[in-house]
């Protein structure tokens, strides 16, 4: 038997694969806006802000993408099944962050190639790349599903995440950058430093949140 | 003997409004007891505030001796939950919705999930999607799911309403031969009369009557036309 967070990440991964309602949409979005930057930046400044713009994407992406995973049991009343079940509201956010990890890194696989051929960029160290981009990411769907059990009682939810998302991001964001830029450069000395900051970030998100799980997810 | 479910002067305010006022209720081990009330009365939130759901605004709520707000494995164990909305997946199967809870009540699944589809009549549509499932054979894989751990406290919220006669007598049928602590809000007296032995009368949040299920009736409509 599975552990019970990732039981509930792999039903959400089952409905998701079967449904596409969340995963198309937020591919097309990657990809349209892929485009609309190509058209707009010059070639030239891909190298320079190249990484700043994928980034931007993906926040845009997440905020579309990441509260429906709380949102859809809302919509479906699923989530008093959850609630009902012996299953530890920390549980079921495990679960849900799980979820939005793997559609986040899904999408990287579809994005990053696109984007990088669009812009022709020339990146000094794929491979770190890719993983500051998916550690990047990892913490920013932490942040962003710990905030998204907030809203989901809210009319407004969809809203109303990004509203409240952004402040608290933002370290997760310019570190993400600043990281992902010395990856493209292929100056490394000194990644540790932002890398650092965004995996403490999580953490202490992370704690935070499962602390107060049990209360949130009540009334 | 402890009662199972005990609950003393709760009350549940939503901001000014008062969705119960002073509850007191005393459920022993193997009763069923019907909540009821016109719409509005507080039955929703009374089964809520038992299950778990919702947190009471003040009182005291027991149930098998621990407070249902805080969270406790072997309370929601022991507790199975059918409402007018079944809490089923609809791009999963019948099986994998079943597998899915089996899973979370660390139930052994095989068997049971294959038993409760049978007996429930939706063993031939185990691998049809629930998308495709009627209100009735929704509704009916709603209880194999609160069944599947075998809760000593089964809570009915209104479980027929939106179903047709036939799939509401057959859901009916399917509750009245269970042996546990039953609790069934209802506005429908004839239901109330064919599962439960006991009738407690809600209306504006308050308990006006208790009494047999036989006199309900007439003590429902008595309070009715005050």
């Amino acid at each position: 038997m599975k552990p019970k967070f990732l039981e509930i990440a792999w039903k959400d991964l089952i409905i998701e694969f079967r449904s596409k309602s969340t995963i198309s949409l937020m591919v097309l979005f990657s990809l349209v806006t892929s485009m609309l930057f190509s058209i707009t930046v010059p070639v030239a400044y891909a190298q320079s802000i190249g990484a700043s713009l994928l980034w931007l994407i993906f926040i845009f992406v997440g905020m579309l993408g990441y509260a429906r995973a709380f949102i859809r049991e809302v919509e479906l009343e699923t989530l008093e099944g959850l609630k009902l079940a012996p299953v530890h509201p920390a549980s079921i956010l495990a679960g849900k962050m799980i979820y939005n990890i793997v559609l986040m890194f899904l999408m990287e696989l579809v994005v990053v190639p696109v984007f990088v051929g669009v812009f022709n960029m020339s990146i000094a160290k794929p491979l770190l790349f890719f993983g500051v981009l998916t550690l990047g990411n990892a913490a920013f769907a932490v942040t962003m599903s710990s905030l998204a059990v907030l809203v989901i009682k809210s009319r407004s939810k969809e809203l109303l995440l990004p509203v409240i998302a952004f402040p608290v991001i933002f370290p997760v964001v310019s570190s993400t950058v600043f990281a992902l830029n010395m990856t493209v450069s292929g100056r490394i000395q000194g990644i540790a430093s932002p890398l650092k900051l965004v995996v403490s970030f999580a953490v202490i998100l992370l704690t935070l949140a499962f602390l107060t799980s049990e209360y949130v997810f009540m009334d | 003997m402890k009662p199972q479910i005990f609950l003393r002067d709760v009350v549940k305010t939503y901001g000014r409004f008062k969705a119960l006022d002073r509850i007191s209720l005393s459920i022993e081990r193997g009763e069923k007891v019907a909540i009821l009330g016109p719409n509005g009365a507080g039955k929703t939130t009374l089964v809520k505030v038992i299950s778990g759901q919702i947190r009471a605004t003040s009182g005291r709520v027991e149930v098998m001796g621990k407070n249902p707000a805080e969270f406790s494995r072997e309370l929601r164990k022991n507790m199975g939950f059918v409402s007018h909305n079944p809490m089923l997946y609809d791009e999963l199967t019948a099986y994998e919705n079943l597998k899915f809870y089996a899973n979370l009540y660390d139930v052994e699944s095989g068997d049971r999930i294959e038993e409760l589809l049978k007996k429930l009549r939706l063993y031939g549509r185990r691998h049809s999607r629930v998308k495709t499932f009627s209100r009735g054979m929704k509704q009916r894989l709603a209880i194999a799911r609160a069944l599947l751990h075998d809760p000593e406290i089964l809570i009915l919220d209104e479980p027929t309403s939106g179903l047709d006669i036939e799939g509401r007598l057959e859901l009916l049928m399917n509750l009245s031969t269970l042996e546990k602590t039953v609790l069934l809000t209802t506005h429908n007296l004839s239901e109330a009369e064919r599962l439960c032995n006991r009738a407690v009368i809600l209306m504006n949040g308050k308990i006006v009557a208790e009494c047999g299920i036989n006199e309900a009736e007439s003590v429902y409509l008595k309070h009715c036309r005050l």
